[in-house]
């Protein structure tokens, strides 16, 4: 890593961190609703969670919510507003490499991530515990497919979205249908048939499956796992286009 | 293209869309010189500076910059210069110490005696969003001069400055000068390329009008010079001893007012004139033509060169009227 490069992305993550946006939407929100939600329908394993105990249901789907959170609304109005208001031309004049402002995003949204999936664990450890993880490999793998994914899908929002206005609209669009139906909302065995066939084919939903049936011993959701992996090679390509890497 | 040219520009053509922008520009910037490029709004004077620094790429042209091609090695080229760019900013919650180390490279000044010079020191640790228009400005220029540059753009260096602030800028724009660095300044402020630039190149609508150094611009678009006083008893034959005089014109007289225009050199022969009539009237006025008057003069007439048509239509209707 070049020292102007590790400057930039060092800089970035102490920026990420002051940022109100950030600090509630990627950190506070999904800790907030995963309480709520985890505590809403008991501890008792039951057939509409698939016979898990709900809390654990939703403290293995939470994780993806910060995924999310990360990739459609933190980073599209994060970069957007950069644009908007000419901190990328004044980047870009003083020789950072077009690349390596992109390449920042990246690193500093998989930090975000890491850091927020940490905090949200560490939350729901002392109140509803933490599921036992049956297939651990699985589950890291579908969550870094994941985060790549979003962060890719974040990067890509924010070059094409023209003002940070419209990044938190087009953001908050993406992000509260696909959370209210892929991972923080009821569970899919309480929704109608036609609200399962629009939430099923949800990046969100599969990341969802693929991060919680490996994790609760519900199944390995392969199907989900390669859906996100195609997703996270085709989002980073068309962002790494987009922002000519 | 020889050593001694830091920038190179044949031909440059860029348009929005259909709005031709810059219109086949050429230019030449040699080292050590302050350039001054001066023109109204949407004369494409930040249009081409931005295709200097290969932040635009443009339409046609070939453009030669410290021996780079902005448009294929603006990587390489832009770390050589020290930009102050019009419309742009850092981000909100980056303080300014931050800022100073996140674009310090290892051959950099140092950033402290430059925040020093230009009255930041106090607010090292302060956010951008919390500084004035004018620290925001200073804070740019830092920046620009911090790692050394070759070349130095500035585009609207002085904008939202206080006039001491302004006087402190300018005095560092001279030193940077007189270490041998070319300046490239983009500005709306006469006063300023008269002070600070050797060559100032006028434009509109994306064409280079004339080019020269103050001096040669004001001789060649703004000779005029006018003298006012106030004369209780200007008769007639007075009137025609102050046409006499050498380089007066035209004389008017409205009132006690007696206005005389003509060439420069007139000040002299009627204040000269004046003193030997007797007491020296105490409302004397002169206006001497500066570098403002010269670029209006200019303006207006490609103006009216530019648009016969629609003058003779003007003329047309208030003959009417």
């Amino acid at each position: 890593m070049s020292t102007t490069f590790g400057k930039l992305v060092k800089t970035e993550l102490k920026l990420m961190m002051r940022d109100p946006l950030v600090l509630t939407f990627v950190f506070a929100f999904p800790v907030v609703t995963m309480l709520i939600l985890g505590g809403a329908f008991g501890s008792k394993p039951t057939p509409g969670f698939q016979n898990t105990n709900p809390a654990h249901w939703y403290v293995a789907s939470y994780l993806t919510v910060v995924i999310a959170a990360t990739g459609l609304v933190m980073l599209p109005v994060h970069l957007a507003s950069y644009r908007d208001r000419g901190v990328l031309r004044r980047f870009t004049a003083a020789g950072f490499p077009r690349w390596s402002f992109a390449i920042a995003q990246l690193i500093t949204g998989l930090v975000t991530t890491a850091v927020s999936c940490g905090l949200l664990l560490l939350v729901a450890w002392p109140v509803y515990g933490i599921p036992a993880v049956h297939d651990a490999w699985r589950v890291a793998v579908a969550l870094l497919l994941g985060a790549v994914a979003f962060v890719s899908i974040g990067v890509l929002l924010g070059s094409v979205l023209p003002s940070a206005r419209s990044a938190q609209a087009v953001g908050l669009l993406l992000f509260f249908p696909s959370f209210l139906l892929g991972a923080g909302g009821p569970p899919p065995d309480v929704m109608g048939s036609i609200v399962k066939k629009v939430a099923d084919p949800l990046p969100l939903t599969l990341l969802t499956n693929a991060v919680r049936e490996p994790w609760l011993g519900l199944g390995t959701a392969t199907g989900s796992l390669i859906a996100i992996a195609a997703l996270a090679v085709v989002a980073t390509v068309i962002a790494a286009r987009r922002t000519a890497l | 293209m020889s050593e001694q040219d830091v920038v190179t520009v044949r031909g440059l053509f860029k348009a929005y869309g259909k709005r031709i922008v810059v219109d086949g520009l050429d230019l030449d910037v040699r080292a050590g010189e302050i350039v001054g490029l001066a023109g109204a709004n949407g004369a494409g004077k930040t249009t081409t500076v931005e295709c200097i620094q290969g932040l635009r790429k443009p339409d046609a042209g070939v453009l030669r910059v410290l021996g780079y091609n902005p448009v294929t090695q603006g990587a390489k080229l832009r770390p050589l210069i020290g930009s102050q760019l019009q419309d742009s900013a850092l981000p909100d919650r980056l303080r300014v110490a931050e800022a100073i180390d996140l674009f310090t490279t290892p051959t950099a000044r140092d950033g402290g005696e430059l925040l020093e010079q230009f009255g930041l020191s106090r607010r090292r640790r302060s956010a951008f969003s919390s500084l004035s228009g004018g620290e925001r400005q200073r804070l740019f220029l830092v920046l620009a001069l911090l790692n050394r540059p070759r070349l130095v753009i500035l585009d609207e260096l002085t904008q939202g400055l206080d006039p001491a602030a302004r006087r402190n800028v300018w005095a560092a724009v001279r030193q940077l000068h007189e270490g041998g660095t070319t300046v490239l300044l983009v500005t709306h402020e006469m006063d300023e390329a008269e002070e600070l630039c050797g060559r100032i190149i006028a434009m509109r609508d994306g064409r280079i009008l004339d080019s020269g150094t103050p001096a040669e611009l004001i001789d060649r678009h703004a000779r005029r010079a006018t003298v006012r006083f106030s004369l209780p008893e200007a008769g007639a034959s007075l009137l025609e001893q102050l046409r006499r005089i050498e380089g007066v014109q035209d004389v008017e007289l409205t009132g006690t007012r007696v206005t005389l225009g003509g060439d420069r050199r007139m000040i002299a022969y009627v204040g000269a004139a004046l003193v030997s009539w007797g007491p020296v009237p105490p409302d004397l006025g002169v206006h001497v033509p500066d570098l403002e008057d010269a670029l209006l003069r200019l303006l207006e007439n490609d103006q009216a060169a530019a648009t016969p048509v629609i003058h003779a239509q003007a003329e047309l209707i208030g003959g009417r009227q």
